[in-house]
């Protein structure tokens, strides 16, 4: 039996456009739930505002940033934050329990373009809800939430998509415990919670105590949010965004090829469940 | 009252066999409580105090919150798994049995990591104790408190649950937005819009259960108000919550492949 011709670049590619319009698709039937998912995001999200609208009320120059600038990055955090959440772990983890992984591993595409092609249906989604959060934001800030120029918003766009290889990469990089543990719900909620504290989305790492600032710093997570997010504010000179864009992109190749060699090393002794 | 006990018994059984995951689970579960420490630290590394409260006050209200989210977690945790009950037909099968519907779903999938939000709620809210010189006795107020709050805490989420039944959706994000409500219990009510503080203490009480007693506890308030205040947001709580889900189960839809 001879194995079957590998697609063409050109046929990769359809492929991944295909797989994101469809996962866009399905994500919309869900209108509703999508929405009261949203609507989560905005309640944990008020916390953090309203917390530190009350810092500024005791302190009123509690750091480098001003009350308006850390508003308008509190917003700009949120939105990128909200345009990168994805569901690579919760469909990964159905399909692990369906059995349906079975049919996932044998796509001429790849697994791993298989996954991040779904996961850019989530980011097309996003954007959906994302640009009319942007108008209200803009609404209640004005221009203080545009980019600081033409630059400013080309790097950042950029930056943005390599936040994506970052999130996707971390995304797939811990749904491989989905193969060895009975619930990925653990390792699910670690990822979250080092997301909540390091990527800059609750703050941006210049507010961080010192020793906390140093760990954040030494970890990909803070390059999701918060590098996006200050480019895209123009808190940070075009060379230093560069040298920021070079870290983004090398934490997120090195990311994906973890990933490859954990799934190699995983399928060595994987077993298909479910049905 | 036997049945439940085995059912729960079972339950817990059948959860405690995947050790690796009750591991990861419980470190989990620790590490979600200290990514809200992280935030603590960021914050008072910032301002002396919140709404007219001590950085070691506040401690006290993250120890509670984490010990009624922990409680909730051990004895009722089965919302969460609704929306998939929904969607692969299975609640219809938790439906026939002759017990009562609600307790069944909710003791049906008891979380172990529940452990580790616990351990962390009681070591937080023992530093705070010590830091601040409560008295002892009142530590026997404690497990009143964790109750109460526990019991607000599942009765919005089955109220908010009760909606998969009518909103079928593919994952639990609606429950998300009564966890992420209870998130606004880890700061002072004080510091929070008017509005805000009448729903979490009136609409989704739990204001009532949480910060009226570590109020009591930094020396505020009163003793009386400190009891009936939890035991009343509990009570409204768990009456709407069987209210809700008793409506929500008359115009139930039977799905799932």
């Amino acid at each position: 039996m001879s194995a079957l011709p590998r697609p063409s670049a050109l046929q990769m590619l359809h492929g991944f456009v295909v797989l994101a319009q469809k996962t866009a698709q399905t994500k919309l039937t869900y209108r509703l739930a999508t929405l009261v998912s949203l609507l989560a995001s905005v309640t944990s999200y008020g916390v953090y505002l309203l917390v530190w609208l009350a810092i500024y009320r005791e302190n009123p120059r509690p750091g480098p940033l001003s009350r308006d600038e850390m508003l308008a990055y509190l917003i700009v955090a949120f939105l990128v934050n909200s345009l990168l959440v994805m569901s690579v772990e919760l469909r990964f983890g159905q399909r692990i329990r369906s059995g349906l992984v079975a049919s996932d591993l044998l796509r001429p595409i790849g697994f791993l373009a298989l996954q991040m092609g779904q996961a850019a249906g989530d980011v097309l989604v996003n954007l959906v809800y994302a640009l009319p959060l942007f108008g209200v934001g803009y609404w209640f800030f004005g221009s203080a939430l545009l980019p600081h120029d033409g630059v400013a918003l080309a790097l950042a766009v950029v930056s943005i998509g390599l936040g994506f290889l970052i999130a996707f990469g971390l995304s797939y990089l811990i749904v491989q415990a989905s193969f060895v543990l009975q619930s990925g719900y653990g390792v699910f909620f670690l990822r979250a919670s080092l997301h909540q504290v390091f990527s800059g989305l609750s703050a941006p790492l210049v507010m961080f105590p010192r020793q906390l600032r140093a760990v954040a710093e030494a970890l990909p997570f803070h390059h999701e949010i918060e590098t996006p997010a200050r480019i895209w504010l123009g808190l940070v000179a075009w060379p230093e965004a560069l040298r920021l864009m070079a870290w983004q992109a090398a934490w997120g190749v090195g990311l994906l090829a973890a990933g490859e060699l954990i799934l190699s090393a995983v399928m060595r002794r994987h077993q298909v469940q479910g049905g | 009252m036997r049945f439940y006990f085995l059912f729960y018994r079972t339950a817990v059984k059948a959860i405690a066999e995947y050790r690796v995951d009750f591991a990861v689970g419980v470190v989990t579960a620790v590490a979600m409580q200290l990514a809200a420490l992280g935030f603590y630290w960021v914050v008072f590394s910032r301002a002396p105090g919140l709404g007219g409260w001590k950085a070691s006050e506040v401690l006290l209200l993250f120890g509670l919150t984490a010990l009624v989210l922990g409680l909730s977690e051990l004895l009722s945790n089965g919302i969460w798994w609704l929306p998939y009950y929904v969607q692969d037909g299975q609640l219809d099968r938790l439906l026939i049995y002759p017990v009562d519907s609600l307790t069944f779903v909710l003791m049906s999938r008891p979380e172990l990591h529940a452990l580790g939000n616990l351990a962390t709620g009681a070591v937080t809210l023992g530093i705070a104790w010590s830091t601040l010189g409560v008295p002892t006795w009142m530590l026997l107020l404690v497990p009143l408190w964790v109750l109460c709050g526990s019991v607000v805490y599942t009765g919005a989420l089955v109220v908010t649950g009760s909606l998969m039944l009518r909103v079928v959706g593919p994952w639990a994000s609606h429950l998300f937005t009564m966890h992420q409500l209870l998130n606004t219990s880890r700061y002072p009510l004080s510091m929070y819009p008017g509005w805000l503080r009448a729903l979490v203490m009136y609409v989704v009480p739990f204001g009532a259960a949480i910060f009226v007693p570590a109020d009591f506890l930094r020396g505020h308030g009163s003793l009386l108000g400190a009891v009936l205040w939890p035991i009343a947001g509990a009570l409204a709580s768990g009456v709407v919550a069987k209210l809700t889900w008793n409506a929500a189960l008359r115009g139930y839809q039977s799905t799932g492949s």
